[in-house]
């Protein structure tokens, strides 16, 4: 619990890395319009698209350097040889960055999503794929951070990136079978099912590869 | 031993381009541009099969911390990244003739551009550490992760409705290809693969005496 406390606190000091990347989301999200034109119908196609691309570039953007303070400032090896686990760091840390980063915004995207549809039942589309879709790409690109840590943050989202495809597949299907009306609720289950794996594999993979970086 | 296999299969690989490109007969659609599957073929095969060996290199290396294991991944990444590229390459020239396109985003050929981006993100982690021994474990835990991405791969032909056609060759099924075609191709992925793994060797060899340049033995054998 204590745990919660410090990460919480220790983000939310750092004002560019919570809310930088929120504002990053709506800058994207903005700038998408600007290119096409400003009242044009094609956007309401593809805005989903929009959502997702634009969600997995602010996460890219916003957990680049997840690891790297505490690794530099020694907290991490610090935090292994008193609790000779980095298991519950890591989770505090992933879960931390989903509420500041992942949650906002999602909320964001749902407005944008409700915006362009003029239509309030993309809340059921939008929401709970959003909120699912940041969680995994959190734990994934901290993932890649962790074993690019202190080699630059490209070389950790050109390893991620292609992990996500599979992501990006579901939640593409997901836009697919709602405009058909079909149901998306198994889609979103199975990605439920997909994020609890990940939720417990992740944050074990990533400590073998932090405590692989502190030998 | 390698120079054997090579000699043998580069032999083999030409006896079988011999026949498939002079003897075998044209296809009744295709005309003559469906021989190019004697080079799309067997890279495409091994692009993926390559990954899969790494896979198994990687979960060895982890499990029972054999060294080898994890030079051998070192040493198929860039290969794999040139089969993947033949692949590529070769199945955007048949496209030509056959669907009029070079390139479309089409479920195995993007798939088969992601395997390619993820060979090189292999090869550009390993080669980023200097401390060896580190840059294997990642290595070999990449390799794993990534390994969601193969059946994908596989079964992208299968799930999406897409330009690509589903593999004509399986093991369970006849095959829906034409005799007089398939045993090139068959001798045709022998020799490739010959190819391939004697070139695997020689890399793995290269990295080996790397990786151990300050044992005596490989001072007494170089």
């Amino acid at each position: 619990m204590k745990l919660i406390f410090v990460e919480f606190f220790k983000l939310k000091m750092k004002l560019r890395a919570w809310l930088g990347p929120i504002l990053i989301f709506l800058l994207i999200i903005i700038s998408f319009p600007l290119t096409v034109e400003l009242s044009s119908e094609a956007l309401n196609d593809v805005f989903y698209s929009i959502l997702w691309i634009a969600s997995l570039l602010t996460i890219m953007v916003s957990v680049e350097s997840i690891f790297l303070e505490d690794y530099e400032d020694g907290y991490l090896e610090y935090f292994y040889v008193a609790n000779n686990s980095l298991f519950s760091l890591i989770f505090t840390k992933i879960l931390i960055y989903w509420i500041l980063i992942g949650i906002p915004i999602s909320c964001l995207g749902t407005f944008f999503s409700i915006n362009m549809s003029d239509d309030i039942s993309s809340l059921n589309i939008a929401l709970p794929s959003l909120l699912i879709s940041t969680y995994i790409f959190i734990n994934l690109f901290a993932l890649g951070n962790s074993l690019s840590l202190n080699k630059g943050s490209a070389l950790g989202a050109l390893i991620t990136i292609p992990l996500l495809f599979p992501i990006l597949i579901l939640l593409g299907k997901i836009v697919l079978n709602a405009n058909f009306g079909f149901e998306i609720s198994n889609l979103l289950l199975l990605m439920l099912g997909v994020l609890l794996l990940i939720i417990v594999f992740i944050p074990f993979i990533i400590s073998f590869i932090i405590k692989t970086h502190l030998e | 031993m390698y120079p054997y296999i090579l000699y043998f299969s580069v032999l083999f690989y030409a006896f079988a381009l011999v026949w498939g490109l002079g003897f075998a007969p044209a296809d009744y659609v295709q005309g003559n541009s469906f021989r190019i599957i004697y080079l799309h073929v067997p890279a495409s095969f091994l692009s993926q099969s390559l990954y899969i060996v790494m896979a198994i290199a990687a979960g060895i290396f982890l499990i029972w911390k054999v060294k080898l294991a994890a030079y051998m991944i070192k040493s198929i990444a860039p290969v794999g990244a040139l089969v993947t590229f033949i692949a590529l390459i070769s199945g955007s020239i048949w496209g030509i003739p056959t669907w009029g396109t070079w390139w479309q985003w089409d479920a195995r050929i993007t798939s088969t551009l992601i395997l390619f981006i993820m060979y090189l993100g292999l090869i550009s982690l390993h080669s980023s550490f200097t401390n060896f021994e580190k840059a294997d474990k990642f290595i070999s835990v990449l390799v794993l992760i990534g390994f969601v991405n193969i059946p994908i791969i596989k079964k992208s032909v299968d799930w999406w409705s897409t330009l690509h056609q589903p593999a004509s060759i399986t093991l369970t099924n006849k095959p829906s290809i034409d005799p007089t075609m398939l045993y090139p191709l068959i001798f045709s992925m022998i020799g490739f693969s010959g190819i391939i793994v004697s070139l695997i060797i020689l890399s793995s060899k290269v990295h080996i005496f790397k990786r151990e340049s300050h044992k005596s033995w490989v001072k007494r054998n170089v």
